[in-house]
């Protein structure tokens, strides 16, 4: 490869996280929810077609008009297709389909305005409630965020396969289902914006919650999750923005220790051992902004709590100053809402820091029968962290040996062998 | 809003006269006339048509489909608009650019709508 193809390979990839999302949206609003791979095929055949006049001829001057000029092109001739214009019709293909009305249509299209409008209702498209959460997930990062198959496999641990067969379930639900490509209005928006904020945190936590070496990838779903809370507030169709601004707080709080949570080896670092001096403070900033905006409409949801626990985490100069009795109360109320077994989890520590360890022991016992198996291993970890507190180190390594044979990633098993050599040595 | 069939006649092809660089001026200005209809949610339908055809007249005893021919004033596209009243309408085919790449003229007329039936 010489170094001008991989000059352009770079923009390219560049240009089409960038651009890819928001020109699969129009391409969707012209030819219909139902085509969306059609638009997806439009957008790829477009970023080829880049690919080879690039390499020959030079980048143009504007990369992301002479994309959107050569995208507007493919869209006409497509839907002038004869076996496109039978199957199909709507006002705006009506006028896609005459000389003197495709050109002013698409430039009035492609305004900054209506590619907004198009996104926002893209994300209302994936994330409807008739699509299962799997696939609305992985639709999502490749409709919207720009994500080949490949990438969605690595970022969810699974292979391509498995990826493209809930893309095609998805856009066959939108189809069968004939799904509208709207922004939806009244009481259904306060519905479906619940919805959205889910698979947004789903997404969030697909890059947030494991950490598999595959750092790269991680984090930029984090930041993609980021970027399409950020699409909604800034929409001016959504009026209560509540509820995704205590999600976004949730989330650039979060991201902000996200560099801070791995030491050079790869080793999974607990709050505690952290250096603080690694966290983002400019994205913690944001993050501490968008949560005292959330709070304006007295609304709490499940992310409000979620956010002001990561920020009493943020705000804290050292481990030791931790607030931890603000932090119980959250869990307090959380609960009230939530009562999954992290939230329980989670809890315990904080009431462990409050109450003390035997406190906390106690409260898991009572739990113990209501986790599932996928969080055991985290159940164990807890209990026998809050044992070497007590220092009952005999109690702690049988727990900590479950905990490392129920581990899903190695990063995790490592970070459980250290502290059962600890335990050991003691 | 009322629906109203704005015919535009011209004579001859007028884009014929043009070089090739007033042409896309001119194709450029209709651009946004047109776009500016569409903003406003005014416009239904626009199509230009072909320089060709025929012209078929008489009755079903004795039809003539002679030649079409250009010399004369010719429809060369339709707009279909979405207007409050009759002024409005003709205020905004005056507003067509295709006044000024020569003689020209649009006629205005209501679209007839289905009425309710009792």
């Amino acid at each position: 490869m010489t170094e001008s193809t991989q000059y352009i390979n770079k923009l390219l990839d560049n240009l089409f996280r960038h651009e890819s999302g928001k020109l699969v949206a129009v391409l969707t609003r012209i030819f219909g929810p139902a085509n969306i791979a059609l638009a997806e095929d439009v957008v790829q055949d477009a970023m080829m077609e880049a690919v080879t006049n690039w390499t020959y001829s030079g980048i143009p001057d504007n990369p992301t008009g002479w994309l959107y000029m050569v995208a507007k092109n493919k869209a006409i001739n497509l839907v002038n297709r004869e076996q496109f214009k039978n199957n199909n019709s709507s006002e705006l293909l009506h006028f896609l389909q005459s000389q003197w009305t495709a050109t002013p249509l698409l430039d009035n299209l492609f305004t900054e305005k209506e590619i907004q409008d198009d996104q926002l209702r893209m994300i209302f498209t994936c994330c409807h409630p008739s699509i299962s959460a799997d696939s609305q997930v992985a639709l999502t990062l490749k409709t919207l965020c720009g994500f080949s198959i490949a990438e969605i496999a690595r970022a969810f641990i699974t292979n391509t396969e498995n990826i493209n067969k809930r893309l095609v379930r998805a856009r066959e639900t939108i189809r069968v289902n004939k799904i509208s490509f709207e922004i939806p209005g009244g009481k259904e928006l306060e519905l479906r914006i619940d919805t959205v904020a889910e698979i947004i945190y789903l997404l969030f936590n697909e890059g947030y919650s494991a950490s598999s070496g595959k750092d790269l990838i991680r984090y930029e779903l984090c930041e993609e999750a980021i970027g399409l809370a950020e699409l909604i507030i800034g929409h001016p169709a959504i009026q209560n923005k509540s509820t995704v601004l205590a999600l976004l707080a949730l989330m650039q709080l979060n991201t902000s220790r996200f560099r801070a949570r791995q030491d050079a080896d790869g080793n999974i670092l607990t709050l505690e051992h952290q250096d603080r001096s690694l966290w983002n403070l400019t994205l913690m900033e944001s993050g501490f902004s968008n949560l005292e905006k959330s709070l304006a409409k007295n609304q709490v949801s499940v992310y409000h709590l979620l956010a002001a626990i990561s920020a009493y985490h943020c705000a804290a100069k050292n481990y030791k100053s931790t607030d931890w009795i603000s932090i119980l109360s959250l869990y307090d109320n959380l609960i009230q809402l939530d009562k999954s077994p992290l939230v329980l989890l989670n809890r315990a520590i904080a009431l462990s820091k409050v109450s003390g360890a035997d406190k906390a022991i106690e409260e898991l016992d009572k739990i113990k029968e209501t986790v599932p198996l996928i969080s055991y291993y985290l159940f164990y970890s807890t209990q026998a962290s809050l044992y070497m507190e007590l220092r009952q180190f005999k109690n702690a390594a049988p727990l900590l040996r479950k905990a490392i044979e129920l581990a899903p990633l190695d990063a995790e098993k490592m970070l459980l062998e250290n502290k059962l050599s600890d335990c050991l040595k003691k | 809003m009322k629906e109203f069939m704005l015919l535009v006649r011209t004579e001859g092809d007028h884009l014929a006269a043009m070089s090739a660089e007033e042409q896309q001026k001119h194709v450029q200005k209709i651009g946004n006339y047109i776009g500016k209809l569409m903003q406003e949610g005014k416009l239904k339908g626009a199509q230009p048509l072909d320089m060709a055809g025929k012209m078929v007249s008489g009755n079903k005893g004795v039809f003539k489909d002679g030649p079409f021919t250009e010399t004369k004033e010719v429809i060369v596209g339709y707009f279909h608009i979405l207007a409050n009243n009759l002024d409005e309408a003709v205020d905004i085919a005056k507003a067509n650019p295709v006044f000024d790449a020569g003689m020209a003229s649009i006629e205005v007329r209501p679209i007839k709508t289905m009425e309710g039936i009792n």
